[in-house]
């Protein structure tokens, strides 16, 4: 009888400090993620999902969000979907109806982030995005906002920068994946290359998903241009065309507007990406470059085999704005949080404090104030050759 | 005339890596009369295996090309164990089966999918040159890597022709495949022939898939794009027809580079599958007829 009291009063002890364990924990807030885990794109999800993550250990371990005297942590929901619309459907469901997410820490893939956006406008829940294009932005989707910057921020600034680096060049032809990303970057890319005076011979599209470039390159290599640009092309995708070109002979100007860095493009196209202008890449090599850009980019390295880029990054502020917009809004009502999110700031993993325009291009402020980074591969390395930080409204 | 010289030989890279592929779908269907959606997995894993291995190799400091030699070795092996256990486990019991076996391969997919993320991760695995530099072939540029893709395609296709045409075991995969109940009457075992017609189609697969690794870009999905192109190849030339295969890989090859290059690839695609709905219709067997 002794021992049944004893035992009693000792899971009493252990009910007591759990109840007084689970009263002490934060409460945790789901961060949901729509990337690509698979495929050509898949060194863009797995670093967004790596970025998310640092973020949100970051912010965990300073305390976490706080919101009207709580505190709250963040935890980041990674899905796979394989940028097409199809995946990019059953992840949005899954996120939102499944896992009950109130947040989209970041969505890759213009069409996945279509699926997406067509259930967060209408259940109210708050999305970040790196898809581009009218088509996801402006006052329609006041829940939506912008994490990189995009070909209307990039192009601006890349091409007549390209343009000026090689005055003989009079003539372009342009590839882009077959989809809304690709179609959205030649839309833009075809008027602002236009505006150079640089003679279009051909916009040509390709299936996102293809391994056999050949007779595109072929195609590409007859018209003789001075310039080929993949625009959205992936890294991967990017590598195998300027390969393929190489070995037919074509060298001339190369560039991927969307472009995000040496490690990718180089696992498929070897040497034959040498000269590779690029507007998404970020170089982590030279004096500006802090000590937390380093350690965090060497971490990535280790885990994702690539430096991190536009992309990935893009997904570590937007966890940032979303802690600033919390706190400012004092709440963690997602129509609340953007209601705030124009007006915040917060401090970007570029290093600078920054927060959101965009009224004069899309109608809203919703586009992250980002800083445009013009690289190039030289030697095998990712150089930077200028930075314009944007002074839109 | 270059262009048509560029073009012809184009065709003919892409079309070898077709061949193979086609082979080893259209030999199952030949002796099992199923269709295996799984097959673009075997030819996967023996191409990420080649690219795991060869970075592992070279980085102990191997030349290139041992490695290489020894990275085929690992992928092809590992291909063939995974076809093994596949047919073991699964086809085994649903041969002449078509609903059965499509099921079975469709579930298939989605695990092999998933294992292979889980090993390999999503990314783009990186497979240096073997053979690097090019030659001119009558004005038109070619690397050495595909010309060694395509030399290796002609002798195994060339070897499996003679193997179905004079061995014993491919006349017994032969007369299964023309009527599996009267050959066994003769005394032909069609479990065991099964197995080995299978077991040829996975080494086929890995074959491919070790050859085409350094000039492609090796994910754990990369069996995907050339499952539908084989596919495609053994319809239009006739489901378990070897001759069929080949002509039917070659005619999907033709018409990619062709209307890549004149048209643009979107356009290339769409035709594809609109030949393949007009052969359909006109021969609804394929141009050679079921093997």
């Amino acid at each position: 009888m002794s021992g049944l009291r004893t035992l009693k009063m000792a899971t009493l002890g252990v009910a007591m400090g759990m109840m007084g364990s689970i009263a002490g924990a934060q409460e945790t807030i789901k961060l949901g993620l729509s990337v690509p885990l698979s495929g050509g794109g898949a060194v863009w999800g797995r670093g967004s999902v790596f970025m998310c993550e640092r973020a949100v250990k970051e912010i965990n371990e300073a305390g976490g969000v706080t919101v009207d005297g709580q505190a709250y942590n963040f935890e980041c929901v990674a899905y796979d979907n394989k940028y097409n619309a199809a995946d990019g459907t059953k992840v949005a469901q899954t996120l939102l109806n499944r896992e009950g997410i109130k947040f989209i820490g970041g969505s890759l893939g213009t069409a996945p982030v279509k699926a997406m956006q067509s259930l967060t406008e209408r259940q109210g829940v708050l999305l970040f995005t790196t898809a581009w294009g009218f088509t996801v932005k402006g006052p329609k989707f006041p829940l939506t906002f912008t994490q990189m910057n995009t070909p209307f921020e990039i192009l601006p600034n890349l091409i007549p920068f390209i343009a000026e680096q090689h005055p003989d060049a009079k003539t372009l032809a342009m590839l882009n994946p077959n989809d809304a990303s690709g179609q959205d970057t030649e839309e833009v890319a075809r008027k602002v290359w236009q505006d150079t005076g640089i003679e279009l011979l051909s916009s040509d599209f390709y299936e996102r998903g293809t391994t056999e470039f050949q007779p595109i390159a072929a195609r590409l290599a007859a018209l003789n241009p001075d310039i080929i640009d993949l625009g959205g092309s992936p890294p991967a995708d990017a590598g195998a065309v300027f390969r393929e070109l190489a070995a037919i002979g074509w060298d001339g100007v190369k560039v991927v507007e969307v472009g995000t860095g040496a490690d990718g493009i180089k696992a498929t196209g070897g040497d034959a990406v040498e000269g590779v202008y690029m507007g998404a890449a970020v170089s982590f090599v030279g004096d500006e470059v802090t000590d937390h850009q380093k350690e965090v980019n060497e971490e990535a390295r280790a885990e994702i085999g690539e430096s991190l880029n536009a992309i990935h990054i893009g997904f570590y502020d937007s966890i940032y704005a979303l802690k600033a917009a919390m706190e400012a809004a004092d709440s963690i009502e997602p129509k609340e949080v953007a209601a705030v999110m124009p007006g915040v700031t917060f401090r970007t993993f570029y290093g600078s404090e920054i927060g959101f325009y965009g009224e004069e291009t899309y109608g809203t402020v919703q586009q992250m104030r980002l800083p445009v980074i013009i690289t190039q591969i030289q030697d095998g390395e990712l150089v930077e050759l200028g930075r314009v930080d944007p002074d839109g409204k | 005339m270059q262009t048509v010289i560029q073009l012809t030989l184009t065709s003919l890279q892409i079309g070898a890596v077709y061949i193979l592929f086609s082979l080893g779908l259209t030999l199952i269907f030949g002796v099992m009369r199923i269709v295996n959606f799984a097959h673009g997995h075997l030819f996967a894993v023996s191409a990420l295996l080649v690219a795991v291995m060869l970075s592992w190799l070279a980085g102990m400091g191997i030349p290139i090309l041992p490695a290489y030699l020894l990275a085929v070795l690992a992928g092809v092996t590992a291909s063939a164990a995974l076809g093994f256990i596949i047919y073991v486990f699964g086809f085994k019991y649903f041969q002449r089966d078509m609903v059965g076996s499509f099921i079975l391969s469709i579930g298939l997919v989605l695990l092999l999918d998933g294992i292979f993320l889980e090993i390999f991760g999503g990314g783009v695995r990186a497979v240096p040159e073997i053979l690097p530099g090019s030659v001119e072939i009558l004005g038109a540029s070619v690397t050495q890597q595909r010309l060694f893709l395509c030399g290796m395609a002609v002798v195994i296709t060339a070897a499996l022709y003679w193997a179905l045409t004079y061995t014993k075991l491919g006349k017994a995969l032969r007369a299964v495949s023309i009527d599996h109940e009267a050959a066994m009457l003769q005394g032909v075992p069609y479990s065991r022939l099964a197995l080995a017609g299978f077991m040829i189609a996975a080494v086929l697969a890995a074959l491919a898939g070790a050859l085409i690794a350094p000039i492609s870009i090796v994910t754990p999905v990369i069996g995907a794009d050339y499952l539908i192109k084989g596919f495609i190849a053994v319809i239009i030339g006739g489901l378990g027809s070897i001759p069929g295969a080949i002509l039917g890989a070659l005619f999907v090859a033709v018409i990619e580079t062709v209307g890549s290059f004149y048209l643009d690839p979107t356009s290339a695609t769409i035709t594809i599958f609109v030949l393949v709905i007009v052969v359909l219709q006109v021969r609804p067997k394929g141009l050679m007829g079921h093997g």
